[in-house]
């Protein structure tokens, strides 16, 4: 599995798209039998304290999507807290189990661990 | 020897940052080590207190350096520099910011072909040209207006675009300089 982080709007799916995989190969339902999830950010959300019930399912996906989101000031609301905490919990679990970690700046891709 | 071509492109140099990241310090640096006439582009509204802090502080670490200022805030496609030198453009958030929400620039429709047809009209007017723009997408969207996450996303397909276009771009973190691509120093 490979995964791809950065910020918004820094090239991410772009990225996996020069990977050669199509717009009908992404989704951000890992249930459904597609290669690419993105949107991470919002799954680990969603998941709220049961985030590590996701890995399994998205370890087995060939590319995972995720924005950054912990670089900013932490706020104050306990919700928009705690999202910030699932979603880096769950990109540190996913990239050590990740073949591949990218990180996308300004569209261009690092690879970060492999 | 052939006189250069006016049309010929200037070099160009990207650097990125997040706010009080060091990328201007940086990017002085960058523009300092050619020689020649050195513009400093701003594109900071004097609106506020702190706006004008800032600039004071701007032009603080600029002193001495050679640069004459050139006041921009909107539509950089039709400035002109005097003579051919270095440019260093700071910063095309606040660019980005006066053409979508300033009454004289071009709006939410047409500032990203605003500021990229800017750029390439000043890599025309320069040997070397070094621009700084921000990091804004390392937090969630949530928390962001959906006229701030409009801002967001224009502002990363500038800065996509502009590293496509660049010979070298750099990102600053606590004033520590990474490059992502074309560097040599």
């Amino acid at each position: 599995m490979i995964l791809v982080i950065g910020g918004y709007a820094a090239g991410k799916k772009e990225y996996v798209r020069s990977l050669g995989y199509q717009d009908e190969d992404f989704t951000i339902d890992p249930r459904e039998e597609k290669p690419v999830v993105w949107g991470l950010e919002a799954l680990a959300a969603q998941a709220g304290e049961g985030w590590e019930s996701l890995v399994p399912g998205l370890v087995e996906k060939e590319v995972v999507i995720c924005q950054e989101v912990g670089s900013g000031v932490i706020p104050l609301e306990k919700e928009a807290r705690q999202m910030r905490e699932y979603t880096g919990r769950l990109c540190t679990a996913l990239a050590e189990r990740a073949d591949r970690v990218v990180r996308l700046f300004c569209g261009i891709p690092t690879i970060i661990k492999e | 020897m052939c006189p250069r071509n006016k049309e010929e492109k200037g070099r160009f140099l990207l650097v990125v940052g997040g706010s009080a990241s060091g990328k201007s310090q940086f990017a002085e640096s960058l523009a300092v080590s050619a020689p020649g006439k050195r513009y400093y582009i701003a594109t900071m509204e004097p609106f506020g207190k702190e706006a004008q802090w800032r600039i004071a502080r701007h032009r603080l670490l600029r002193e001495n350096k050679g640069f004459e200022t050139v006041e921009r805030f909107w539509e950089l496609g039709s400035l002109v520099l005097p003579q051919r030198g270095t440019a260093l453009l700071e910063c095309v958030t606040n660019l980005l910011a006066n053409e979508i929400f300033s009454p004289e620039g071009a709006g939410e429709q047409g500032a990203v072909e605003a500021i990229l047809q800017g750029i390439a009209s000043l890599r025309r007017q320069c040997h070397l040209l070094v621009a700084v723009s921000g990091e804004v997408g390392l937090e969630p969207l949530s928390q962001y207006a959906p006229e701030t996450r409009r801002y967001m996303g224009l502002l990363g397909k500038i800065n996509r675009e502009m590293a496509k276009q660049a010979d070298e771009v750099w990102e600053v973190t606590c004033g520590v300089p990474i490059c992502h691509k074309g560097g040599t120093r």
